[in-house]
């Protein structure tokens, strides 16, 4: 009581001089995150670079192997498909998510009616498992009585081999993470059209412009910002993809939709067990998503810049 | 604008066309609700398909084309999900780890949040920054080390080791950091001059102020937690502790099992999140526009 009558009496400062309780309290606030934090997440991911360098089958037995585990990751031929096809994964998914995130948000913002429909049913997607997801589309794609290709037969087309042939695998994985996420990406932009001040629109259909020259030169300039959000948020989701492709095609055919983070998991725990190269593709991943992370934000700035 | 709101409905296009109208259809509003309808039909029918697959047999859904609909609405697929497997554990796992993964990451993120927003201490924002930086660290990337770290405190094969690994989230203390920065001072320090202590303060005057920010952060550590696969699937090995999507893909992987029957338990891990969608749709849409966090 008399600690607290004091501070009141006295004239405001920065520093509350307060008494012991205050001053230990955001501490005591502070610890059980930053316990957490410091276990489970800082001190892994510091000890994940030390343990890149060891190399053990069972988890409990390590030797030493410098940089042999990157050696050895780095000239096998299996690794380079994974990272190839991490790749070509990415970016497809990062262009056509956007892509198709900025269309669908710019449509559903110009509807009148029926705009909080439209954008729940976007969204639902988003909310279901991604186990899920990869179960119901690996059922629907199936090459003979699937639904997709029943649906495609019904108006002529021929049958696509989608989860039996490697390039329509990844076609599939691509188009399957993009139906997933799109309606998350959806809401951002979202967001980002609200912002903008519908009087510009008003001016620029005074001076005559399209339609189309509306969202080039007022709608993409100003939603650049939320762009760069979504842009990087999906280059981020692209690159950790898991969950809906290993239900969706585990990986096959023959390797050919195996991602990184799948890469890591059948390393690490599905014999036989080689913690040393999958905690080093960790490290490898890590670094190149940290890198196009930079890159992202760097460019995105030099263009406010100019 | 006074064109748009003569389209009725979104799920109609045609009826653009037939209104009674005042003003014409531009044909670029009717060209709009086509392909938003469209898209709109490509998010719902998968999702459609399961829920009437749930209900055949596993002879409707081998026939050739598919039917549409079921013969029968009968529950037998669900039944029989529950009684041939552990489903109801599944179910209940599932079910403990969302609420108490949940409820660990509302009070330590909520403590957290506290301290950087409304105390001055030393390191404060070397920890704040230090918050922030751990969004760069996805447990992907460190999957081999976390686990080592659970292993050895024995965590592996338990609920626990779901639960707190990942409860410490840096975009929840961010946002709730965020909404306690609004709250005035004045508040606390009356509090202070009353009497009252710092965690009781905390508990009874701020936690009350951030219902909003709390219920953002709990929606989506709900809907993630309940969604959540490799990490579970890491942890759990042995099938007492399988959650319901580690449950669901082992069982697809052995293809011995129905698949009508696994068509039963994704409605089921589906139904949950798409009631609680529909409840908090404003804060999920507020929450993602502000923070971009899932």
């Amino acid at each position: 009581m008399t600690t607290a009558a004091l501070v009141t009496s006295r004239p405001p400062r920065t520093r509350r001089p307060g008494g012991w309780g205050i001053r230990i309290a955001p501490y005591l606030f502070l610890i059980p995150n930053m316990a957490i934090f410091a276990i489970f997440t800082i001190y892994p991911a510091l000890n994940g670079f030390n343990m890149s360098l060891y190399s053990s089958s069972n988890g409990r037995t390590f030797r030493w192997e410098g940089l042999g585990n990157y050696e050895q990751i780095l000239t096998s031929a299996e690794f380079w498909t994974v990272a190839r096809n991490t790749a070509v994964f990415a970016v497809a998914y990062v262009l056509l998510a956007t892509a198709a995130a900025i269309a669908i948000a710019v449509l559903v913002n110009a509807q009148g009616r029926g705009k909080t429909f439209f954008r729940a049913v976007f969204f639902i997607p988003v909310l279901v498992s991604p186990v899920v997801v990869g179960l119901i589309w690996n059922w629907m794609l199936e090459r003979e009585n699937g639904l997709v290709n029943t649906a495609l037969g019904a108006i002529g087309v021929p049958g696509v081999p989608w989860l039996v042939d490697g390039f329509w695998a990844m076609v599939a994985v691509v188009l399957v993470g993009v139906w997933m996420q799109v309606g998350f990406y959806m809401l951002i932009l979202l967001a980002g059209l609200q912002s903008i001040d519908p009087a510009l629109y008003e001016a620029a259909k005074m001076d005559g412009a399209t339609s189309w020259d509306q969202f080039r030169v007022i709608t993409l300039p100003l939603l650049q910002p939320s762009i760069v959000v979504v842009v990087v948020l999906a280059t981020i989701h692209g690159f950790q993809s898991f969950d809906f492709i290993w239900t969706l095609t585990g990986g096959g055919p023959v390797g050919a939709t195996m991602l990184m983070v799948q890469y890591i998991y059948e390393n690490g725990f599905q014999s036989p067990i080689r913690f040393g190269i999958a905690t080093a593709g960790g490290v490898l991943l890590f670094l190149v998503v940290f890198a196009l992370t930079i890159v992202n934000w760097i460019v995105s700035r030099r263009r406010e810049a100019v | 604008m006074s064109e748009t709101r003569l389209i009725t409905t979104g799920t109609a296009p045609k009826r653009t066309w037939t209104s009674i109208s005042r003003k014409p259809v531009r044909l670029s509003d009717a060209l709009r609700v086509v392909v938003l309808t469209a898209g709109a039909l490509a998010c719902l029918i998968p999702l459609l398909w399961m829920f009437l697959g749930s209900f055949k047999t596993p002879t409707e859904l081998a026939q050739r084309p598919p039917t549409l609909l079921p013969e029968s609405w009968g529950l037998g697929n669900y039944t029989e999900a529950l009684s041939r497997f552990n489903f109801v554990q599944y179910l209940g796992n599932s079910v403990i780890v969302t609420i108490a993964a949940t409820v660990l990451t509302l009070a330590i993120n909520s403590m957290a949040a506290y301290a950087l927003a409304k105390y001055n201490f030393r390191g404060k924002n070397l920890l704040f920054l230090l918050t922030l930086a751990t969004i760069m660290i996805p447990l992907q990337v460190i999957l081999i080390p976390v686990y080592q770290v659970v292993a050895s405190l024995g965590l592996v094969n338990t609920l626990w080791g779901m639960i707190i690994p990942a409860a410490a989230t840096p975009t929840g203390v961010f946002l709730l950091r965020q909404y306690m920065l609004s709250i005035p001072d004045e508040l606390i320090e009356a509090a202070r001059v009353d009497g009252s202590g710092e965690f009781r303060t905390f508990v009874q005057i701020v936690l009350p102020l951030c219902t909003p920010a709390l219920a953002v952060v709990a929606i989506f550590s709900v809907m993630w937690r309940w969604s959540d696969f490799l990490w579970p699937l890491v942890v759990a090995q042995s099938e007492a502790v399988y959650t319901l999507p580690v449950a669901l893909a082992r069982f697809n992987a052995e293809l011995t099992v129905p698949f009508n029957l696994i068509l039963a338990m994704g409605v089921v891990s589906t139904i949950p999140v798409l009631i609680i969608f529909l409840i908090f749709q404003r804060q999920i849409a507020t929450g993602i526009a502000n923070t971009g966090i899932k």
